[in-house]
């Protein structure tokens, strides 16, 4: 079964993301924060990861960069509230970033690059 | 004797201090209790959307069941904080998904409780209850109460009646503006934006004749409105309508026709009209934006109309034409008048002398 990993500060958006991952034959982790992740989440090859960038302490890039280098994964998601065009831009000119969404959105367009 | 009533006095100290740590234990544990009910509630709340929007295959979401699991984390008529919580999470969650889902949630937040308890805040006789109800229905697209709003659109409040206008124009869109001849109160700046932003956002394809029905009304704010709606849409056709507030006697109405007009290029006889305008504005400040605008939009230098402002105009309206005149190859010209001003001081200090 493929694996995904949903982090979402939103737990409204956290869970409805958790059930799409879920009826697309996915085994998903929903965490609401990096803190949450545990070091056997480390280990694991994630088909997909699907996160926000806003956090606290980190900067939205960085914090793209620092789950590129921590977690494996094959492609990355970004659903997020802060959906300025120059993050956007930045963010997608970085490399295995496939989405960029900004909330509010169409979780339709989420299924069809999961599916 | 003395010592009575210091023992006294310190005994009293005693209790009020006691009194107050009682209080401050009190409120944190509130506080704790309180925050997590919350947490439950968003949490329970969460759940149901996400089953509801994606439910498990073979497994309906069942409705009565979804009632009585909000009933059992409090949301009940008499417990109105838990009820203004969950409104409020469903505003968050409406405004933050589109699409299908969006239809399908506006259903679910129809058929579970409050029912209605935004409608019901509509005759609170607290402003800010009324202001907030009116809020809550536009932004959960509850349109089948547009005709309260209706009703609200000239209260005496100016949060009422300005979320009530906003409103309107969610529901309505171009329409609305067939009620903008008859709004009988002061709309203010930040309203007309919030109003032309919303058009734009609902309603990008302007509808110009019901635009145009507005244009008799004579109300200062009305023709802000229009002049902002003008410039946002970029409705070539009526730029008319603008240059002819532009040497209006109403401070605030020139200055949003000078600020309006100047998104536009012009053809050359709406700029001789502006021209013509021109000199009756009675603010400099005023002035000089729309000189700076005029030397902007027009290909050639009008050499009359600049003399003539060197020669007449104000001493700040001739510096800046003077500015104009040399920066765009006319040094002769502001030398000659400097010079000639130079013949004439020489001629009346000789006379003095």
């Amino acid at each position: 079964m493929r694996k995904a990993l949903v982090i979402q500060e939103d737990i409204i958006i956290l869970k409805i993301l958790e059930r799409l991952v879920i009826l697309n034959q996915y085994e998903c982790r929903a965490i609401r924060s990096i803190n949450d992740l545990e070091i056997e989440d480390q280990s694991e090859n994630f088909d997909i990861i699907i996160s926000d960038i806003l956090f606290e302490g980190i900067a939205p890039l960085d914090f793209v960069f620092q789950i590129q280098e921590i977690i494996l994964h094959k492609s990355l998601i970004i659903v997020t509230n802060m959906g300025q065009y120059k993050i956007e831009k930045d963010i997608l000119a970085s490399e295995n970033v496939s989405g960029f969404f900004a909330i509010p959105l169409d979780m339709e367009d989420i299924q069809k690059l999961i599916a | 004797m003395e010592a009575e009533v210091l023992k006294l006095l310190i005994k009293l100290l005693l209790i009020i201090l006691v009194l107050v740590y009682f209080s401050i234990a009190f409120t944190m544990y509130y506080r704790k209790w309180r925050t997590k009910r919350l947490k439950i509630i968003e949490n329970t709340f969460a759940k149901i959307c996400s089953l509801y929007l994606y439910p498990i295959p073979n497994e309906e979401p069942n409705l009565i069941d979804i009632q009585r699991e909000l009933k059992s984390i409090g949301i009940v008529p008499n417990k109105p904080r838990n009820v203004q919580y969950l409104i409020d999470l469903m505003i968050r969650t409406q405004r933050s998904i589109l699409g299908e889902n969006y239809i399908k949630l506006k259903k679910l937040f129809t058929q579970i409780p409050p029912y209605g308890a935004s409608a019901s805040k509509l005759n609170s006789k607290k402003w800010y209850t009324k202001a907030r109800g009116v809020r809550e229905i536009y932004e959960m697209d509850q349109s089948q109460y547009t005709r309260d709003l209706i009703k609200l659109r000239n209260n005496d409040n100016i949060y009422v009646r300005r979320e009530a206008q906003i409103g309107i124009v969610i529901f309505l869109g171009w329409k609305s503006l067939r009620f903008l001849p008859y709004l009988k109160r002061q709309m203010t700046l930040w309203q007309q934006i919030k109003i032309v932003e919303k058009l734009n956002d609902l309603y990008p394809v302007p509808d110009l004749t019901h635009l145009r029905r507005a244009y008799n009304s004579d109300r200062p704010y009305a023709n802000e409105l229009i002049m902002r709606i003008i410039r946002k849409f970029n409705i070539l056709e009526d730029i008319a309508y603008i240059i002819q507030f532009i040497d209006h006697p109403k401070f605030e109405t020139r200055e949003a026709a000078i600020y309006c007009i100047s998104s536009f290029s012009l053809t050359e006889e709406q700029t001789r009209d502006i021209k013509e305008k021109f000199y009756n504005i009675s603010n400099v400040e005023q002035q000089l934006l729309l000189l700076k605008y005029i030397q902007r939009v027009s290909m050639e230098i009008d050499l009359a109309f600049y003399k003539n402002l060197l020669y007449k105009g104000n001493d700040i309206i001739k510096l800046s034409t003077a500015d104009i005149l040399w920066n765009n190859g006319y040094k002769e010209v502001v030398q000659e008048y400097y010079y000639q001003q130079y013949t004439q001081n020489a001629d009346s200090q000789s006379i003095s002398v």
